[in-house]
């Protein structure tokens, strides 16, 4: 067994008042509600306002996952609803594209135009409660305007919602793959970042660390990575978008990662909260206090739900849970114990809802506001981790920020590297999972077989059949003037906001497939990134 | 591993999965064990990967899964069936459910490794199964010519 962190810091068998001997109370840890945030952003914790508990939904037709969102709220999700997109929306095809009618609504929901929005949120309010929407960089600017659309129908000010549907560029280079050009994925998100500035809606943009931390990266790199996120994208707000730097930080939270090994996650949560604080104030002036408090959301790790003996995954949610909770986060969503399979079926939805619900209401340990303050070795790890993850940042800096060490190679051989050795460390038995490495047993033996959540090829193919029927329904004539609209704005270069247009061309029925091809007709790109259907407009 | 020394493996994603970890840790791990890998990378159709494996002239073909795209491998199988490459076992690896596993068998999957599978049996299994090339050798020249040319213009889905 190691006694290191995942970062290699070596863990000693105990710590004392030495450990903690350079911290000062007021300049390193702060009260709650106080400069730099170490140990959170409310006086009164979870006192004042519940973290939000809710699961990430998504899976078949946008009716069923309109089902699912509606079983969630029955089972107290009520403070905020997430769904994330299908891997065919996700890459913005629509699910009549050849490469999507396999794959239509395989892991997520076909969310590729305005009607499949409007399925899934029927008889579901859009305020109330938060909207969080998943899933890629490009397909984020149409959920903003799917949400703008449907509030207006639905008679609500867009500036009544509140939640996250747009995530920044970065999230699928760690690990997983964008299709759309990264190039292309900034542009639109800070466009719908100043459109959601400028109009003063509060919708957030999700910087997912997590990503990088579910493709392999540890700690240390994790914390680093989701710092030079925000330093890009804030920086970019301000230096590209003439915003204020107060208005700008209004847009980004971060989803971070919480796995197994308690205490180095919620020293990391703390490092974070603490590192941006003063990444506010020193590296970008911060004139409100507000600017220097990053809302934070906690996705239990999906990767360490093993495969093996699923139930297991109960116990590992659990304790993930807590320590997200503990952390003090404003919102969780759980992985589930039938993460390795598939979507979440009914059953594992609710373990990990209940989950959520059994820590927040009968541990006590949202009683009180950051528990573990003054635990000799968590102020360590604190710490710890938040030098290691200083030295990670300097090497981005150094390399030109966190898009230039991307071009350059280095974040993904960052990445490469982590995951091998974790991998390496698990064949090894250096690191042990239950079920996996360690305490195997026959797979006959495992006495309880979970019910799993699945799409067959027919189901793709049905949404594939609706979409290409719908499509000729529409009326076209709004549609064709709203392509060519999009088409001369987007040759206006890259400072020029498409999100009007964006919203626009959603209002009337343009599909995800038609307006981000259109727009990549206007870069000189393709139509199709997969150059296998034509535009079907013709644009001048 | 002297033996896995002349064996050639396509490690494939296969349809819009991206999540690439699992195929690039069995790369790195197959090249460490003396294989020689050729990693496509994601996006790729089934046409694609029996492409590669054609030009390649692969001996095992390596497929990455990440739960539910199970119809593309459907549809893979079919082609490795129509090109005649039934010598060239085509593994699978990845989160895979129980019930999957026994399709996937059905349709000529040779083995499937789930999560958890250790680096040495994915390497003992393939240097035991890969398509042996002293055998194939009488017989893939000019066979392999032959589908190459039956491939071409097949580019694309």
């Amino acid at each position: 067994m190691k006694y290191t962190t995942d970062y290699g810091y070596e863990i000693k068998p105990v710590y004392g008042p030495r450990d903690v001997e350079g911290i000062e109370y007021d300049r390193d840890l702060g009260d709650p509600g106080s400069f730099p945030y170490t140990r959170g952003y409310h006086e009164n914790g979870y006192r004042d306002r519940m973290w939000t508990r809710r699961m990430t939904a998504g899976l078949g037709s946008s009716r069923d996952a309109n089902k699912v969102l509606k079983k969630y709220r029955e089972m107290g999700q009520t403070g905020g609803m997430c769904v994330i997109h299908d891997r065919a929306s996700s890459s913005c095809l629509d699910a009549d594209h050849p490469l999507a009618r396999r794959e239509n609504g395989v892991l997520g929901w076909p969310g590729s135009s305005l009607l499949e929005f409007e399925e899934l949120m029927e008889d579901i309010p859009l305020t109330g409660q938060s909207i969080t929407l998943l899933g890629c960089c490009a397909p984020s600017s149409l959920r903003l305007a799917y949400v703008v659309a449907l509030a207006e129908k639905r008679g609500i000010d867009p500036r009544e919602v509140h939640g996250s549907v747009t995530e920044s560029p970065f999230g699928n280079v760690f690990g997983q793959t964008d299709v759309q050009p990264f190039d292309l994925n900034m542009k639109l998100f800070l466009d719908a970042a100043e459109y959601v500035v400028r109009n003063k809606i509060r919708m957030r943009s999700g910087l997912v660390g997590q990503h990088f931390q579910e493709s392999g990266g540890n700690n240390a790199q994790a914390l680093a990575i989701e710092l030079s996120m925000l330093k890009e994208i804030c920086g970019r707000l301000v230096n590209e978008r003439g915003l204020d730097f107060d208005d700008a930080v209004r847009v980004p939270y971060q989803l971070v990662s919480i796995g197994s090994r308690f205490f180095e996650e919620i020293a990391k949560v703390r490092a974070l909260r603490r590192m941006w604080a003063r990444m506010a104030k020193e590296h970008f002036g911060a004139k409100k206090e507000r600017s220097c408090q990053l809302l934070i959301a906690v996705h239990t790790s999906g990767r360490t739900m093993t495969y093996q003996q699923p139930l297991n995954n109960v116990v590992r949610c659990g304790i993930q849970t807590l320590a997200g909770a503990m952390v003090g986060c404003t919102a969780v969503d759980n992985a589930t114990m039938d993460n390795a399979y598939a979507e979440p079926s009914p059953l594992a939805a609710r373990m990990s809802l209940n989950t959520q619900h059994i820590v927040a209401v009968e541990t006590g340990v949202a009683d009180v506001v950051d528990p573990l303050a003054g635990s000799y070795f968590v102020e360590r790890l604190t710490n710890e981790v938040e030098a290691a993850a200083y030295r990670v940042l300097e090497e981005i800096d150094a390399l030109g920020g966190l898009v230039a060490a991307i071009e350059k190679g280095r974040i993904e051989a960052m990445l490469k590297e982590e995951a091998h050795i974790k991998f390496r460390e698990m064949n090894n038995k250096e690191r042990l999972v239950v079920g996996v490495n360690h305490l195997v047993i026959p797979r006959e033996e495992e006495m309880f077989e979970i019910p799993i959540q699945e799409t067959e090829a027919s189901d793709s193919e049905a949404i594939a059949t609706r979409m290409a029927d719908w499509k000729k329904t529409r009326d076209m004539a709004p549609i064709e003037a709203s392509v060519q609209r999009l088409y001369a704005d987007a040759r206006k270069g890259d400072r020029f906001n498409l999100m009007p247009a964006i919203i626009d061309a959603v209002k009337v029925y343009g599909t995800a497939g038609e307006i981000i091809g259109v727009i990549r007709l206007a870069r000189g790109l393709k139509y199709d990134r997969f150059d296998m259907i034509e535009c079907p407009y013709a644009l001048s | 591993m002297a033996n896995a020394r002349s064996i050639k493996v396509i490690v494939s994603m296969i349809g819009l999965d991206s999540h690439t970890t699992g195929a690039e840790v069995v790369s790195t791990l197959l090249r460490d064990a003396g294989f020689e890998v050729v990693y496509l990378g994601v996006n790729q159709t089934p046409a694609m990967i029996v492409n590669a494996a054609v030009e390649e002239d692969a001996d095992v073909i390596g497929i990455s899964c990440h739960a539910s795209n199970f119809a593309l491998i459907e549809e893979l199988m079919n082609l490795v069936a129509e090109n005649e490459l039934t010598d060239v076992p085509v593994v699978c690896g990845g989160n895979i459910p129980p019930n999957q596993i026994a399709r996937l068998t059905a349709w000529g999957v040779a083995k499937i490794f789930p999560p958890g599978s250790s680096g040495d049996a994915i390497v003992e299994y393939l240097a035991a199964n890969a398509r042996r090339r002293d055998v194939a050798a009488d017989r893939i020249s000019p066979a392999c010519r032959q589908r190459g040319a039956k491939q071409a213009g097949e580019g694309k889905l």
